[in-house]
């Protein structure tokens, strides 16, 4: 549960003010009614972020449907043209084998991930690794560099002929492994978001074990349960809804791939315009100005991204889940 | 093997200790766990820590060569002429695209005003939500969580395009006030407010006469300070490490964050022909631009370390 971990942090940090010990029986008799007459003021605390909220991300999203019913041509201006920039998104090849290539790269880098993560949450919860607080230090790091800079560093040592991986390939005497080429570019994108993401997924599978009251393990222990089993068969199920979270929080991530292939593709010049959804949407609005058709791509891109999301979540509710 | 209890030590034993941490570990032997299935985990741990560490030791090594060095001696380790110094005076006297010392500015700025936002916005919102029983609470609580599944690809065009409009596009408000929107940390605040500020202070406040202002601010706000924290944490570094939401909204150099003038240096590297400077240059101000934050984390990792982050999710 939530206290027991917020209790700690307290004490670590050293800031919990004293609690009053005294709270009779006429504050408890009071409280229903301040509750009930204070009601509405909560409203205050809440609207300053809703505020920011509507100006900055709802109003955007709905523009974004309003405008994507538009059209502009060179001669007649802006006209209304109904669904006709979702037809030509819909229906272009371009759309659908970016979509698709993402769909398979959330697919591939996703469960890896996640896998690898738990395993590690897992074994430095049970202290099972030694030197756990080091290597929870290290695998943090990444999460530290923009992805930017990794996509960078990556790219740099990878590149064909002079990346210091094609040389340590070479004199081995291996092939050239080419790595921007067709058959490794999605690979190499799903190592470089591996990299760039398990040290913080590992952190809130770790934490989200650690708020695992002990005595559950404790009685198991009891029963004699062994080590495996007590991290796939308790566990990680208690924690089914942090990992259900880091899922969705990954996969809605995966699928907006842009950073990475963007800045590799001077390099690997099989990333073309349409890449990833979010790329093509990019290269439609600020390459071609077509700013209608982009908001289209925008529109579907977040109907798909809701619908996958959507439907796993619906997925594990029926398993018995509860997010 | 014999206590079986691994403490490691560090400069997190002490608060391990405090919050009786170790002790919540149950004795390794307990689960049937052998020393050699320690080595094998430990062993695990360190080629994943290889993996996690080459690039970053390679950033470093590279900052200290020379452009033929890069090329010619071994990429893991160095080389004479050790010009780290050179390079580093390299990369803030380029005045290609602005100067890397006013992206870094900027990006300080956007990522400060961004986190410091986002920190005071989801602070009020998840305090609401918490402790008061308003009307609409549960339906605005989940619109706001819905924003989740929302790709900011999808509304980054649009938000340009308005911009556009009221003259917000190329501003430092219009790159950091976006930065200020977490449904995230407010999710984070409402769960840390509702387990940490008891109910029965706030009763007692009021029942002294503090307005609801002053409660919130003299009562709730030191209660939550270990959120506020880690809330600020996360929004800086997800400010100073984003890269599509200036790219998209900014075109002016002048305004550059540290990752759009990165990007545009990485360019000038990879098309053929084009200066090979580039390349240390790059190079090094990716060095520059991650130690700050490495030695922050490393700094203040008894608050991304200890239970708080995320602490609610199974609640």
């Amino acid at each position: 549960m939530a206290q027991v971990t917020v209790g700690g942090v307290e004490q670590q940090s050293g800031v919990r003010p004293a609690r009053p010990e005294t709270s009779g029986n006429t504050t408890f008799r009071r409280r229903r009614a301040f509750q009930h007459r204070r009601d509405r003021r909560g409203l205050w605390f809440v609207l300053p972020f809703i505020v920011v909220f509507v100006m900055f991300l709802v109003i955007p999203l709905v523009y974004a449907v309003y405008t994507s019913f538009f059209t502009t041509r060179l001669i007649g201006g802006t006209v209304f043209s109904g669904f006709a920039n979702y037809t030509q998104a819909l229906t272009s090849g371009a759309f659908w084998t970016g979509m698709g290539r993402t769909i398979l790269f959330a697919a591939i880098q996703v469960p890896i991930m996640i896998i690898i993560a738990a395993f590690f949450a897992a074994m430095f919860d049970l202290g099972v690794a030694r030197f756990g607080t080091f290597f929870r230090t290290v695998f943090f790091l990444p999460f530290a560099v923009p992805a930017v800079v990794a996509t960078s560093m990556w790219g740099s040592m990878l590149q064909t002929n002079v990346g210091v991986f094609p040389k340590i390939f070479a004199d081995l005497g291996l092939p050239n492994p080419n790595f921007f080429g067709p058959g490794h570019l999605l690979g190499v994108i799903v190592l470089i978001a591996i990299w760039e993401w398990t040290g913080f997924t590992i952190i809130i599978l770790y934490t989200a074990l650690r708020s695992v009251p002990r005595d559950v393990v404790e009685s198991a222990v009891v029963d004699g349960a062994k080590l495996s089993r007590i991290v796939t068969r308790i566990k990680l199920p208690i924690i089914r809804p942090a990992i259900i979270l880091v899922v969705i929080i990954n996969v809605i991530g995966a699928l907006q791939l842009f950073t990475e292939p963007y800045l590799l593709a001077p390099i690997a010049p099989n990333i073309s315009s349409n890449y990833t959804p979010t790329l093509y949407m990019y290269n439609e609005a600020f390459s071609a100005q077509f700013y209608n058709f982009a908001a289209a791509i925008a529109v579907v891109l977040a109907l798909v991204i809701i619908i996958i999301s959507g439907a796993f979540l619906l997925s594990q509710r029926r398993k018995g889940a509860v997010v | 093997m014999s206590t079986a209890v691994l403490t490691s030590p560090g400069p997190d034993r002490q608060s391990r200790r405090q919050s009786r941490r170790s002790s919540d570990v149950v004795p390794l032997r307990l689960y049937g766990a052998r020393r050699r299935t320690v080595n094998i985990v430990t062993l695990l741990c360190g080629v994943f820590a290889v993996f996690t560490l080459i690039p970053i030791w390679w950033i470093f090594v590279s900052s200290t060569k020379t452009v033929p060095n890069l090329n010619s001696t071994f990429a893991f380790w160095f080389a004479r002429p050790f010009v780290l110094w050179d390079n580093i005076k390299n990369v803030f006297s380029n005045q290609e695209a602005g100067s890397f010392l006013t992206w870094m500015e900027n990006t300080a700025i956007y990522a400060a005003a961004g986190a410091v936002g986002a920190t005071v916005l989801s602070a009020m919102a998840g305090y609401g939500f918490a402790r008061f029983n308003f009307r609409g609470r549960t339906a605005l609580f989940l619109f706001v969580m819905a924003a989740l599944l929302i790709p900011i690809a999808a509304f980054a065009v649009p938000l340009y395009l308005i911009y556009a409009k009221f003259h917000l596009d190329s501003t430092a408000p219009g790159i950091f006030i976006p930065f200020m929107i977490s449904p995230v940390s407010v999710y984070l605040m409402r769960v840390y407010a509702g387990g940490s500020v008891p109910q029965e202070m706030l009763d007692a406040a009021r029942i002294d006469g503090a307005g609801e202002a002053k409660i919130f601010l003299r009562v709730a706000v030191p209660l939550m300070v270990p959120a506020l924290v880690t809330v600020f944490m996360l929004n800086f570094v997800a400010a100073w490490n984003n890269y599509f939401l200036p790219f998209i909204v900014n075109n002016s150099a002048r305004l550059y964050t540290l990752t759009q003038g990165l990007a545009i240096w990485m360019n000038h590297t990879n098309i053929a022909g084009s200066s090979e400077d580039y390349t240390a240059l790059t190079i090094t101000a990716g060095m520059i631009t991650i130690t700050p934050l490495i030695l922050m984390f490393l700094v203040l990792q008894r608050y991304w370390r200890s239970g708080l982050l995320l602490g609610g999710m199974t609640g």
